[in-house]
C-alpha cells in the first residue's frame, strides 16, 4: 500500500521543484526574437514612409541641393548623412543601406533642427521623459496598491467607498483634464507652480542646488498629473485582485492554522500584487512614447513633443527614429515583464498549467 | 483496524474534552438570518474520534468551524458555547488568544485542503511561516516532524517540503493539509471531509493514520465526512446531522448497527456495505433541505421520513440521551418508552 502510494507521490512530483533554465531562455530566446521581428518592421515602415511619401522628400532634398549648386556627389552624400541612404540607385539598394545604418545606430539627421543627429535629439528628449514619467508611474503604483489594499479590507466601510470612488473618477478622468485643472490652479489662480517648461533658464546646467531645485519645481505638476491620471487604474485593479485573493480558500485556511496577522497579510498582498507586475513593467516600456498631452501642457521638450514636432515638420528621419525608440522601449519592457513574472511566480517558472 | 472504546490509549487521561452546549449558528440571507446550525448538544470525549455524518448542507463544516470560533460572514455564532478543556469558550475567545489557539491547540483540516496552501510559497516556508506564527523554537524539529508524518502517509517528505503547491496533486495536497494540522502536536483534532480527492484506498490509508497519530498523542479528534463507511472504520463515536440539528449520536458500532432515528436508518439502509446485501441498498427518499426551506417549527426530517406522526408537524424532537445513547425523535422516544415497559413487564412476571 505504501509502496503504491509512494509510486504515486513520486510521479506526480515534477523533477525539480526550482526554475527550470532551460524553459526560461528558451522563452526569453523568443520575446527577443520576436522583438526584434517588430523593430525590423517599424524600421520598414518608416524607410517605406520616407522614401515613398507623397513629393519624395529624400529626392527633394538631393534635387534642391543640386540647384543650390552642389554637385551630384556632394548632394548625394549630404543627403545620405540626413537620412541614412542614398538618394539614387534601386529601391532595394537604398533600404539594403539605411537598414545598414540602423545597425550602426545611425538615425541620420535631423531637418527641422539642421545638422543635427537624430539620435542626439532623441537621447536629450528622452531625459524630459524618462525622469517624469518614471517618477509618475511608480509614485502612482505605490500608491495605487498601498489605497487598493484598503480599499479590499475596508471595502464594506465608508473609506472603503471613498477610495474606490476617487480611483473611478481618476480613471475616467482624460489626462489633459487633470493636467489643465492643475495648471489652472497651481500655475494661474494660486501661482505657486511655474506654468511651464523644464527648468527655470537663469540657473546654470549642473549639480547644484540651484538647478536641482528647479527642474524639481518644474517637474511636480507632470509627475502629479500623471500620477492622478494612472493612479485610478492601480487602485481598481489592485482592490479587486486584493477582493478575489481574500475569497480564496487558502487565506482563510491560513487563518484557521493561526499564521500570525503579518504573515497572512504577505500571503494577501503577494498574490494580489503578482499580476500588476507585468502592467508595470509594460508601462514603463510605454513611457518611452512619453505623454503627448501632458508634454504639451507643460512645455515639456521630451520625445512625446519631439514626435508630434517631427510629424508637423515633415521631419521623417527624426520622425522613423521616435517611432523606433518607443518601440525597442516596448519591445525590452515586454520581455523584462515575462522575466519578472517569471522571477515572482512559481507557477510560470516551472512552466506549470496550474 | 476498528478501535476499541474500551481500553483508553495511554494518553486519554491528558486529551482535552469538547463539550458544545447550545450551539446555533446563522447565516444571512436575501430571507433573513437562517440557522444552519440549531441549538446543537455535542461532547466529544476526550481522546476518543468522533464522526459527523450527514448529507452536504446539514451544518457539518459549519459546526465545525465553530471549534475555531471560525464562522465566516455572514455567518454568525448566535447562540451556545464552545468548551474545550485547557482553552474555556472558544465561542468567547478573541484576537491574539484565538489566533494563537488555531494551529496550536486546535489543528483543523480544511474542507477543500487541496486549495489550503499559498501557490506563491514552497510548503516547506509555509511551515515555517506556521512554526514562527506559534513561536516554534526548534524549526528545524518541526521539519523534522513534517518530513515524518509526510513519510507516513506515503510521500517522500524532503520532496514535498520544497515542492509548490501546484507540483502536487489534489491528494498530496489534502495530505500536506492534514500534515500542518498536526504537526504543531495540537491536542484537538478536527477533519472536515479530509479524504475527498482520494481514492478509496488511500482514504482508508490516511484514517488509518490518523487514528495512529490519535492514539500516539492522545487526540480528541472530529472527522467530518459523508462517508459512512469510511468512518466507521475508525471512529469510536459517530453523531449523525441533518437539518443543522445532531440526530443522533452514539458509540459508532451501536449507532451502525442499531440506529434509533429514521434518517439513520435510511442512511445505513442507502449503503450497501453497511446494509450487507447490494439488492438490499435502497437510496433514502426526496432531498436535503436547505437554509431557505427547513421548516420553522416541528421535525425537520418529517417531509422524508417513514414513521411521521401528527405531532412530528409541531413540536421539534428533543434530543433524549438513553445508556448512552442520544436521539432525537418522537418516534424513538417511543421506542425507549415501549422497550422500557417491555423490560418492566419482564421483571414483573
Ligand atoms: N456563506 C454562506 N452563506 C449562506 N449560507 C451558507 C454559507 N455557508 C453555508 N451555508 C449554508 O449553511 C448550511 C450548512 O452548510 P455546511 O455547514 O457547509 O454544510 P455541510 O458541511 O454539512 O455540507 C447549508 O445549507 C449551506 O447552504
Ligand atoms: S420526529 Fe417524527 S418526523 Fe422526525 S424523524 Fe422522528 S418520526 Fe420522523
Ligand atoms: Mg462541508
Amino acid at each position: 500500500m505504501t509502496a503504491t502510494l509512494r509510486v504515486r507521490a513520486r510521479s506526480k512530483t515534477s523533477p525539480t521543484s526550482s526554475a527550470s533554465p532551460k524553459a526560461v531562455v528558451r522563452r526569453v530566446a523568443g520575446h527577443v526574437a520576436r522583438g526584434l521581428v517588430m523593430i525590423w518592421v517599424v524600421a520598414t515602415i518608416s524607410f517605406v514612409i520616407i522614401r515613398e511619401i507623397p513629393g519624395d522628400p529624400v529626392r527633394g532634398q538631393y534635387e534642391s541641393l543640386i540647384q543650390k549648386g552642389m554637385s551630384p556627389e556632394q548632394a548625394e552624400r549630404a543627403t545620405a548623412v540626413l537620412y541614412g541612404f542614398l538618394p539614387t540607385g534601386s529601391l532595394w539598394e537604398q533600404y539594403l543601406g539605411y537598414m545598414n545604418s540602423l545597425l550602426h545606430f545611425d538615425l541620420g539627421r535631423s531637418l527641422s533642427t539642421p545638422g543635427v543627429e537624430v539620435t542626439t535629439l532623441i537621447g536629450s528628449a528622452a531625459r524630459w521623459t524618462v525622469l517624469p514619467v518614471l517618477a509618475g508611474t511608480l509614485l502612482s503604483f505605490l500608491l495605487g496598491v498601498i489605497m487598493g489594499v484598503y480599499a479590499a479590507i475596508k471595502r464594506s466601510g465608508r473609506l472603503g467607498d471613498v477610495l474606490a470612488l476617487s480611483g473611478s473618477l481618476l480613471h475616467g478622468v482624460p489626462v489633459y483634464v487633470i493636467g489643465l485643472l492643475l495648471t489652472a490652479i497651481f500655475a494661474t489662480l494660486w501661482p505657486i507652480m511655474p506654468s511651464g517648461g523644464p527648468v527655470d533658464v537663469e540657473h546654470v546646467p549642473g549639480l547644484n542646488p540651484g538647478y536641482l531645485g528647479s527642474l524639481a519645481h518644474h517637474a511636480v505638476l507632470p509627475v502629479v498629473t500623471y500620477t492622478l491620471a494612472s493612479y485610478g487604474g492601480w487602485i481598481l485593479a489592485m482592490k479587486s485582485n486584493v477582493v478575489a485573493v481574500l475569497g480564496d480558500d487558502f487565506i482563510l485556511a491560513a487563518e484557521l492554522r493561526g499564521l500570525k496577522r503579518g504573515i497572512v497579510f504577505r500571503y494577501i498582498a503577494r498574490n494580489a500584487i503578482l499580476p500588476l507586475f507585468t502592467i508595470l513593467a509594460l508601462s514603463i516600456g510605454m513611457l518611452f512614447g512619453g505623454s503627448i498631452f501632458i508634454e504639451q501642457i507643460f512645455n515639456y521638450p521630451g520625445l512625446g513633443l519631439l514626435l508630434v514636432g517631427s510629424i508637423s515638420s515633415r521631419d521623417y528621419a527624426l520622425m522613423g527614429g521616435t517611432f523606433l525608440v518607443i518601440t525597442i522601449g516596448i519591445v525590452v519592457a515586454n520581455i523584462v515583464a515575462d522575466l519578472l513574472y517569471t522571477a515572482i511566480d512559481p507557477r510560470v517558472r516551472s512552466g506549470g498549467s496550474a | 483496524m476498528s478501535p476499541d472504546p474500551t481500553a483508553p490509549t495511554s494518553h486519554a487521561h491528558s486529551a482535552p474534552g469538547v463539550r458544545v452546549r447550545g450551539l446555533t449558528v446563522v447565516y444571512k440571507t436575501p430571507m433573513g438570518e437562517l440557522p444552519a446550525v440549531s441549538n446543537v448538544d455535542l461532547t466529544l470525549a476526550p481522546g476518543t474520534i468522533t464522526g459527523v455524518v450527514g448529507e452536504s448542507g446539514s451544518g457539518k463544516s459549519t459546526l465545525a468551524l465553530c471549534l475555531l470560533n471560525a464562522v465566516q460572514p455572514p455567518g454568525r455564532i448566535a447562540a451556545g458555547s464552545v468548551e474545550i478543556d485547557g482553552l474555556g469558550d472558544v465561542v468567547e475567545l478573541g484576537g491574539e488568544e484565538l489566533r494563537r489557539a488555531r494551529g496550536r491547540h486546535v489543528g483543523y483540516v480544511f474542507q477543500a485542503a487541496q486549495n489550503s496552501l499559498n501557490p506563491l510559497k514552497t510548503i516547506g516556508k509555509q511551515l515555517l511561516d506556521l512554526g514562527r506564527s506559534h513561536g516554534v523554537a526548534d524549526l528545524r524539529a518541526l521539519v523534522r516532524d513534517a518530513k515524518d508524518l509526510l513519510a507516513r502517509m506515503g510521500m517522500d517528505g524532503a520532496r514535498v517540503l520544497d515542492s509548490y503547491q501546484h507540483e502536487l496533486s489534489g491528494g498530496m495536497r489534502q495530505r500536506v493539509g492534514i500534515m500542518l494540522a498536526l504537526v504543531l502536536n495540537a491536542r484537538v483534532v478536527v477533519l472536515d471531509e479530509p479524504t475527498t480527492a482520494l481514492d478509496m484506498i488511500t482514504q482508508a490509508t490516511i484514517l488509518r493514520i490518523v487514528r495512529e497519530v490519535h492514539d500516539e498523542r492522545g487526540l480528541t479528534t472530529l472527522v467530518i465526512t459523508h462517508d459512512v463507511g469510511a468512518v466507521a472504520e475508525v471512529a469510536d463515536d459517530l453523531a449523525v446531522m441533518y437539518g443543522g440539528r445532531v440526530v443522533e449520536h452514539g458509540p459508532v458500532k451501536e449507532v451502525l448497527g442499531d440506529p434509533r432515528h429514521p434518517y439513520t436508518q435510511g442512511l445505513i439502509r442507502a449503503i450497501p456495505r453497511l446494509s450487507g446485501d447490494i439488492g438490499e441498498a435502497r437510496a433514502l427518499p426526496g432531498r436535503p433541505p436547505t437554509l431557505g426551506t427547513l421548516p420553522a417549527a416541528g421535525c425537520v426530517f418529517r417531509e422524508r421520513c417513514d414513521r411521521r406522526m401528527d405531532v412530528c408537524d409541531t413540536v421539534e424532537p428533543v434530543a433524549l440521551t438513553r445508556d448512552g445513547r442520544t436521539v432525537a425523535c418522537h418516534a424513538a422516544a417511543e421506542d425507549a418508552d415501549r422497550r422500557l415497559t417491555a423490560a418492566r413487564r419482564k421483571e414483573f412476571a
